[in-house]
């Protein structure tokens, strides 16, 4: 592909966005929609910008973020580390897929409710929630992953005088990582999302708080502005992933 | 031992056991009050599906997914087709649904709330949106896989661009556009619950709440694993759908988790 036809296709690629932008704009600027149910793009932005500069936003940003990282962190620990034992075990591989089978469909935000009985309305019921969410993913992908990888590897390296255990984790989770990176990705947008969810249903901080509070007094601009907050911190947190990707995986060819 | 474990089926039930004798060791282990026994909770079963406001709240829920479910289909499949038969509506609409994708479904709702009320047009909207991403990118994919040399030989033997579609790329894809489906299933089902609870105003989502609040903690859990079996009994119902709509394609194994 050309990179005359890569700009005229990221062209194309504006016209609905800029198409949704100017409906937005049309529907305020003639009081087609109510401003108090439909506020201008403009005011809204506006004020997105001007509460990055805001610290109490950025505390409950932050709050989020905390949530986020350690309920993603503790999945991927979680689940990488079970998936490589599920496929390097015959005995946990039977006994995990059944588990899998069972909870993976199971929506995980009706657990939230269990979450907060048990451990609290605080930090932990949320990273909880998200981890349970951003697990099945991950565990999935790397399960998938380290079964498909090509047994002569495994036997070359056994041959050469590699533990078994040394081999699962020099030989298997290399040869999966692009499968587990594939589940870390999909894992870290639901993040984002349920932690945000987590926020709405039961929390005095964090974004989706924000959002919630907005919209029991009314203030419609505020209500616009965490959504776009979570959904500008999902894009930007699936870039850097996609970056890290391309570094770690050098040489691999190239899928989405 | 060996030939029970073989039987389909039986590892899953396996499993539901196990998950049901932890909880109830844990709950005895840890004596919270507000973590009633596995035994105690699904004990308040048979008196929640016995009660007709809650099987109304139930059924309504259902209804409203099924809903948002079967419009984001018809939606997102015919999208999902002209993206990966033409570059040009590929380019169109790429950049726009790789913005959104990002976005909770379920917490538009209090906005949608604002414009369509609070009845069943928000919730099915939400039901909506959650859905059909995921099936366009998974129709997208299947289309776009098509193999030029089928569609050539389709060409050749002077079928019109309109039968190429509906009988090689729409058969070849459906495969991938079943995973689509499944994922779609799995999450109108989230989104569902995720919007009733963050509303609380009727469904299942709200039922959970109720009984929160009144800290009846075993009605609690009883609709969790209402609501938990609802998932696992549809994805089971689609995958054995899939078997038959697409049963001569190999079982892809999807990550069939989302979120919404």
């Amino acid at each position: 592909m050309t990179a005359k036809t890569r700009l005229s296709e990221l062209a194309i690629g504006m016209i609905p966005i800029l198409l949704l932008l100017g409906l937005w704009q049309y529907l305020t600027a003639f009081k087609i929609a109510p401003p108090g149910l439909l506020p201008p793009p403009g005011v809204v932005f506006a004020r997105f910008f001007q509460l990055l500069g805001d610290p109490t936003f950025l505390g409950h940003a932050a709050i989020t973020m905390y949530r986020l990282v350690w309920g993603f962190g503790l999945a991927v620990v979680v689940g990488v580390g079970l998936g490589i034992l599920g496929a390097g075990s015959r005995v946990a591989g039977s006994l995990l897929r059944p588990v899998i089978r069972v909870l993976a469909p199971v929506p995980k935000v009706a657990l939230y409710p269990a979450f907060m009985l048990t451990l609290g309305f605080d930090h932990a019921s949320k990273i909880a929630l998200v981890f349970a969410d951003a697990l099945f993913p991950i565990l999935l992908a790397t399960l998938q992953g380290a079964l498909a990888v090509e047994p002569k590897l495994v036997w070359s390296a056994r041959a050469m005088g590699v533990s078994k255990l040394k081999c699962l984790f020099t030989v298997v989770l290399t040869a999966a990582l692009p499968s587990i990176l594939t589940g870390c990705r999909i894992g870290l947008v639901i993040s984002c999302i349920v932690v945000f969810l987590s926020e709405m249903i039961s929390s005095t901080d964090g974004l989706g708080y924000l959002l919630v509070r907005a919209a029991r007094s009314f203030q419609t601009v505020d209500m616009f502005v965490p959504i776009i907050a979570i959904s500008v911190l999902g894009l930007l947190l699936n870039a850097g992933f996609n970056a890290l990707r391309a570094r770690l995986l050098r040489g691999f060819p190239e899928e989405n | 031992m060996k030939n029970l474990t073989a039987i389909p089926g039986v590892p899953p039930l396996i499993a539901c056991l196990c998950l049901l004798i932890a909880w109830q060791l844990l709950s005895m282990r840890w004596g919270l009050d507000s973590l009633p026994t596995a035994w105690e909770s699904l004990m308040e079963l048979p008196r929640i599906l016995n009660d007709p406001k809650a099987r109304y709240d139930i059924l309504s829920s259902v209804r409203r997914m099924m809903t948002g479910f079967v419009l984001a289909l018809a939606f997102a499949i015919p999208i999902g087709l002209m993206m990966g038969r033409s570059r040009k509506v590929a380019a169109f609409f790429n950049p726009l649904f790789m913005m959104i994708y990002p976005v909770p479904k379920a917490a538009l709702m209090p906005i949608i709330m604002l414009w369509l009320g609070i009845g069943d047009a928000s919730k099915t909207l939400v039901i909506f949106l959650g859905v059909s991403l995921p099936v366009i990118y998974h129709t997208y994919q299947g289309s776009k896989a098509v193999g030029e040399k089928l569609m050539w030989s389709g060409a050749a033997m002077g079928m019109t661009k309109r039968q190429q579609l509906f009988r090689i790329v729409l058969p070849a894809a459906m495969p991938e556009i079943m995973v689509g489906c499944r994922t779609g299933l799995v999450l109108a089902l989230i989104t569902m619950v995720t919007s009733e609870m963050i509303v609380r105003q009727a469904g299942i989502g709200n039922l959970i709440y109720n009984s929160l609040d009144l800290a009846q903690y075993s009605a609690t859990y009883a609709t969790i694993v209402i609501v938990g079996v609802l998932g696992f009994v549809l994805d089971l119902a689609f995958e054995k759908l899939r078997g038959i709509v697409v049963g001569w394609a190999d079982p892809v194994h999807a990550i069939a988790v989302g979120s919404a």
